[in-house]
């Protein structure tokens, strides 16, 4: 069992030099026509999937990078990339 | 010594229409499906769980009761959820084993103890005992803990909280089930929820592996489940994280602990159960999974902190660990909800782990609201709305370094 998350300077390191740091839920909103509903639904609502999804994460103990991996949920693993037919069922 | 075993809750076959749908067989489910059943007269009523009842939070707690919460919101919650345990023992006819044996949280700084000065007086406000008392006072009542400035963090005093304790979680499990199955509410084991069906704005039926159900009224109490079903099959994101918490037992040993012993900042609580095993935990795994796997990197922690302030222990093994979910929200209450975003569906999620002392008060409340269609007075302050308006509660005093926020 190993739970390794690679980074991109470091390469593949234990799991627990990493911060999670949520789901990707693409770019911050705009400010322009940016209201309380938006901004609920960037900072707090996830899909919380279970299954293959991308995420961010940050090398806490490491070099200090911020960096996305795809992960999957249901196995606490983190995998290749999925093929592009694939992505298209992960946000 | 042959004697004859009766089941304690009835196998019926799946039928195609209920009043109520219940997804989950989690204690909040079994629980609310108990009191529509009971209190509403509404008994065709469904549990529909994917595995088998108790699988997860409910049968993976470690089965501590409490109601000294901090905000003014959630203590009336869990002073009724510690009133209900010896009424439902004797409602449901079976033994759910309270031990009221009270809970000690320790505090190791003079900021600690402020706060807990204003965590009891919320208590006592609400008519909930709970008294500060100081290090010498902890000593006489667990002789075991150390309290002298030997630990990184010396023990300055602690928060004595008389009402709470520890139920038998398996024996709720057990016994809401048995108290649903009498009043009429079918109970489905090995059977998953695939679909949502939604007509004009409201929900009209649930598609499960086993076959379709029509019914007006859907209550997603899949506990770490609940957001992905949500998401998945209403499209409605919940502000939930799901993340993986440890638990583990060492040998049984001799009575040295009589009360639930915790502490925040080497964050491990242990309590010793009625088989003499100390039961301890806390930990979570800082990013969202569905497994339930363990790490020695948490066996080796808890280790250490245990034998900080019980050194007694030190050298005792671990017997067995586990694995459970929570599904955490950003203010550690729940979300509680009905009608949103279709008419007929309900929410009880967003537990974290304050899932089990809160099941049974909660499923009353749950049936009534179903039953109603109106969200009691209770249950008002736990809907979705308030992260929309921003105005989350602070049932963490700060923020907590296991969630995916820091």
């Amino acid at each position: 069992m190993s739970r390794t998350i690679t980074c991109p300077v470091c390469g593949r390191r234990n799991g627990y030099e990493f911060r999670f740091g949520g789901e990707d839920k693409g770019p911050r909103p705009e400010e322009e026509g940016m209201s309380p509903e938006k901004w609920f639904e960037y900072t707090h609502l996830n899909d919380c999937k279970a299954g293959i999804r991308k995420e961010w994460w940050f090398h806490r103990d490491g070099c200090g990078v911020w960096f996305t991996i795809f992960r999957d949920t249901a196995s606490n693993r983190e995998v290749v990339r999925p093929p592009e037919r694939e992505l298209e069922a992960v946000p | 010594m042959a004697h004859k075993t009766k089941r304690l809750w009835k196998y019926q076959p799946l039928k195609s229409s209920y009043d109520a749908v219940i997804i989950g067989g989690g204690l909040h489910g079994l629980a609310t499906a108990y009191f529509l059943a009971k209190k509403h007269g509404l008994s065709n009523v469904a549990v529909i769980e994917k595995r088998y009842i108790g699988f997860g939070g409910a049968g993976r707690n470690t089965a501590i009761v409490r109601a000294n919460q901090r905000t003014q919101e959630n203590l009336p919650l869990y002073r009724e959820a510690l009133q209900l345990w010896p009424v439902l023992t004797k409602e449901l006819d079976f033994n759910l084993m309270f031990h009221n044996c009270g809970n000690l949280n320790l505090f190791h700084s003079e900021a600690a103890m402020k706060a807990a000065r204003l965590n009891t007086a919320s208590g006592q406000f609400h008519g909930i005992k709970s008294h500060l008392i100081d290090a010498e006072e902890c000593k006489r009542m667990v002789p075991a803990l150390d309290i002298s400035d030997r630990p990184r963090y010396p023990i300055l005093g602690a928060m004595y909280h008389p009402p709470g304790g520890i139920v038998r979680h398996d024996a709720v499990v057990w016994g809401l089930a048995k108290g649903a199955s009498k009043h009429g509410a079918h109970i489905h084991q090995g059977t998953e929820v695939t679909g949502i069906e939604v007509y004009k704005g409201k929900v009209a039926g649930v598609h499960t592996d086993k076959g379709k159900i029509k019914t007006p009224r859907v209550l997603n109490a899949a506990g770490a489940y609940s957001a992905d079903i949500s998401s998945r099959l209403l499209g409605a994101k919940l502000p939930i994280s799901v993340l993986t918490i440890q638990a583990m037992v060492t040998q049984p040993l001799k009575p040295l602990l009589n009360h639930v012993v915790s502490s925040g900042a080497y964050h491990c609580y242990a309590n010793q159960t009625l088989k003499g095993e100390i039961a301890t935990g806390a930990h979570m795994d800082p990013w969202p999974n569905y497994t339930n796997e363990t790490t020695a990197h948490y066996i080796k922690h808890q280790a250490e902190a245990l034998t900080e302030f019980l050194p007694c222990l030190a050298g005792v093994k671990f017997m067995r660990i586990w694995g459970g979910l929570a599904d955490m929200t950003p203010d550690m209450a729940p979300i509680i909800d009905g009608n949103e975003p279709v008419e007929g569906y309900y929410i009880d999620c967003g537990w974290g782990y304050f899932g089990f002392k809160s099941s049974t008060v909660t499923g009353k409340y749950m049936a009534r609201y179903m039953a109603e269609g109106r969200c009691p007075e209770i249950l008002k302050p736990f809907a979705l709305s308030r992260f929309k308006e921003h105005r989350l509660m602070g049932e963490t005093a700060a923020l907590v370094n296991y969630t995916p926020d820091n």
